[in-house]
């Protein structure tokens, strides 16, 4: 067996370790990143949307004689403080209402008769839509005029 | 050469992955998504929309939307399957002229093909922005019960979309390829493929004639999928709100919305908990004010709610492995597939059939699309074999001190590997220490495998922690773990060689993790336990040796407090009192430091006795000898 030959099972051998080094490198680092991912903010204000949700849900549920009611008005303050750490965090809510449907910021869920509306205008929003640096986070969900 | 993609048309959704450095990856889209939905639609500006945005616009647009091509491509109108779907459907399809199936987009007719391809561009400019280069080559996946003609009406979709089509390959072989299964000739394997829309069975032969991998057996269904499970989630719901309250929320768009995306979330969620909360207050409202829907959802009642879909896929299972004339014994491999398959009780129910653990590491939304990429990594030439680098399944390590296992080689690193850590001796003039090598997660060393055991002597008596032993443990590219150890002293060194020990099976693997979960609070506390009296009883030995060494510079007073503080400790040391143990070890370290300040005091006072002009070469040498330990 010729020398060269000789040396190819070492030459397979450390061709190998060195792949396996880089994929366990590669594999710390994904485990780095998975952990940046998982706390970074957007999956964060993804989680916290449903809670701000809630929250108008409430507030558009409320009977107009509790709305001037003190205790009402606190609690409501609470939505304003989430708004702000929203608004710190870069999250800008979408404009949909009166706006022509766009699948680039809307999702559709019904298309209902209108009087007076312009096909294709967004006349309801039933969840709001967020942008985080100006990228969709969240699609609004909204009802658009037949 | 430029890359070639790896593409998973889905019917539902389609994902992307190239190679990369030897290894698959999945290509993001556009918006930012690692599967695409396979939509596309026109819009009444004439403006086509694909993936995502083409979805969020269905309800708007149903004409016009055009989903689940794949349930039609390549089919004749006649075929009853697409006479079926024709119902469900409700864009328009009519015959071609060469029979078969053409659908209405705008005031258009198309091919079949034709929206394939305009999904497959779609992907093709999305993975080429991503990744920066032109791609011209691409492996596309199809179901392994397509025919010629679905083949040839997918290879077509590629042609029109720009990609020259290298293969088309089957699914469940692509799934196989990412685990590496299609290496071992002469096995069979079974593809459980549970997505969203459909249900298919694969069953492979991996000839022992090189790379053929054939399909011997196909079924499935192709009406069920995750989607029917959101479903009865969404009606379990419903029913409660009903029964508890009297109103039928299925009539109500905006809870409706509210009770889909929280069905979804529920059903998520179980898969890794027992028990989850579905929490939509003010969901609707009556005259005596507002609703809320609030309820406990446990794992156990969705099981039960699903579990006719679960049965029916197992039976299908058994129906495909009957029509291949096999047993679940002869089936050596199973990978798992779909998003719905990561549901435990999935997993248990394909485990119980089979008796062994199905291949589930892989994300199974991105599999087949990881297994293209490696098709198209072979094809290309980029390597003519892919590469499987297998991971060590457990933890490889050594007993030490206290009966603990000190891991060298933690589980899931790829080998061939190697580590080398610097242990000492635990006793003063030991002459000998035996290396007991471990595998598993448990911290305790004799909860562990024994993968061997062998003594390295002759060190030199010395006090205990000044011997340097150099353990070395290195796992070769066959997964045979060599294990040395060496007293760097003398150069004296030890090994054994361990072989087949890396490839446990997978029902004893699984078993050994199932146990470190299972006893993980209770070996938390031996371990505590254990690291408490080994700090307890280094103090007292550090004290011990101090007296020895340097206790005349100690004064009288403190060291008599100190002895009496040892005292102390020795005597709870072995108790079952933890925090007495830990108490009585701070009140010791704290008071010895008292007296190492003493000693280093008079060592410096003597220094500048002896050398008082050489001063700025003394305070380096003071800083090497005392660092302080915080």
């Amino acid at each position: 067996m010729s020398k060269k030959h000789k040396k190819e099972p070492e030459y397979l051998e450390n061709w190998k370790r060195e792949r396996a080094s880089f994929l366990n490198y590669k594999k710390e680092e994904a485990e780095r990143v998975g952990e940046f991912v998982k706390f970074a903010n957007q999956e964060l204000i993804l989680k916290i949307l449903p809670i701000l949700d809630n929250i108008y849900i409430a507030e558009k549920k409320l009977p107009g004689e509790l709305k001037e009611n003190l205790w009402v008005q606190g609690f409501l303050k609470i939505k304003t403080q989430i708004l702000d750490f929203l608004e710190n965090q870069e999250v800008k809510e979408m404009k949909c209402l009166g706006e022509k449907f766009d699948p680039n910021f809307q999702e559709a869920l019904e298309k209902v008769e209108a009087e007076g509306k312009e096909e294709g205008i967004i006349i309801e929003e039933i969840k709001k839509g967020y942008l985080l640096h100006g990228k969709v986070i969240r699609p609004a969900k909204v009802k658009i005029a037949n | 050469m430029s890359k070639i993609l790896g593409i998973d048309l889905g019917t539902t959704f389609s994902a992307t992955a190239i190679m990369e450095n030897g290894e698959p990856k999945i290509i993001e889209n556009k918006e930012g998504g690692r599967t695409t939905p396979s939509v596309v639609a026109l819009t009444k500006n004439g403006e086509r929309l694909v993936g995502v945005t083409a979805r969020r616009q269905q309800i708007t647009n149903p004409k016009n939307t055009i989903f689940s091509i794949k349930r039609l491509v390549g089919r004749r109108f006649s075929d009853p399957e697409v006479q079926k779907d024709k119902k469900f459907l409700p864009y328009e399809i009519r015959e071609s002229n060469d029979g078969g199936v053409e659908v209405k987009m705008g005031d258009k007719w198309h091919k079949t093909a034709e929206i394939s391809a305009m999904i497959l561009q779609k992907l093709k400019q999305d993975a080429e922005e991503k990744i920066g280069e032109k791609i011209t080559d691409a492996v596309i996946t199809c179901p392994a019960y397509f025919d010629d003609s679905q083949r040839k009406a997918t290879k077509i979709a590629g042609e029109i979309a720009g990609l020259n089509v290298k293969l088309v390959i089957n699914e469940p072989t692509a799934a196989a390829l990412s685990y590496g299964l299609t290496k071992i000739k002469g096995q069979q394997i079974l593809v459980y493929d549970f997505g969203g829309g459909t249900f298919d069975v694969s069953i492979l032969d991996i000839c022992k004639d090189p790379d053929t991998v054939e399909v011997i057996g196909v079924g499935g269904d192709t009406h069920l999928g995750g989607d029917d499970f959101d479903q009865k989630v969404m009606n379990w719901i419903i029913d409660e709100f009903k029964k508890d309250q009297g109103i039928d929320l299925s009539k109500d768009q905006l809870a409706l919305q509210r009770i889909k995306e929280a069905a979804e979330k529920a059903k998520i969620e179980l898969s890794t908990t027992l028990e989850t909360e579905i929490n939509l207050p003010f969901v609707t409202s009556d005259s005596s004010g507002p609703k809320h829907l609030y309820l406990k959802f446990t794992r156990a009642q969705l099981e039960n709610l699903v579990k006719d879909y679960v049965e029916k896929s197992i039976d299908l299972v058994k129906e495909t492995l009957k029509g291949a004339k096999l047993e679940p014994k002869d089936i050596e491999e199973i990978v798992l597939v779909g998003g719905q398959t990561r549901m435990p009780a999935i997993q248990e129910a394909v485990k119980n059939l089979f008796g062994k653990e199905p291949n589930k590491s892989i994300n199974p939304d991105e599999v087949v699309a990881a297994g293209a990429a490696i098709e198209g990594a072979i094809i290309g030439g980029e390597t003519k074999e892919v590469l499987l680098l297998d991971a060590t399944p457990l933890s490889l390590g050594i007993e030490t001190m206290g009966a603990v296992s000190t891991i060298l080689i933690p589980k899931n690193t790829i080998y061939p590997t190697a580590k080398t850590q610097i242990f000492s001796t635990a006793a003063d003039s030991q002459t000998s220490v035996e290396v007991h090598v471990l595998q598993g997660e448990r911290p305790i060393a004799q909860d562990n495998k024994t993968l061997g055991r062998f003594m390295l002597d002759g060190i030199p008596p010395s006090p205990r922690g000044v011997p340097q032993i150099e353990v070395s443990f290195d796992v070769d590219s066959n997964g045979i773990l060599n294990v040395s150890a060496k007293d760097k002293a003398t150069g004296k060194e030890q090994s054994i060689r361990i072989e087949g020990s890396i490839g446990m099976s997978k029902e004893e693997i699984e078993k050994m993790k199932k146990e470190a979960e299972l006893h993980t609070e209770e070996d938390k506390k031996k371990k505590g336990f254990i690291e408490a009296r080994n700090v307890a009883d280094n103090l007292i030995y550090t004290w011990e040796k101090m007296v020895r060494d340097t206790g005349d510079k100690i004064d009288e007073g403190l060291k008599k407090e100190i002895e009496e503080k040892a005292e102390a400790l020795k005597k709870v040391k072995d108790s079952d009192n933890i925090e007495e143990i830990k108490n009585k070890t701070t009140e010791l370290s704290q008071i010895i430091q008292k007296a190492g300040a003493e000693v280093y005091k008079a060592a410096q006072e003597a220094q500048k006795k002896e050398k008082p002009k050489e001063k700025d070469k003394g305070k380096d040498a003071e800083e090497g000898e005392f660092k302080e330990k915080s």
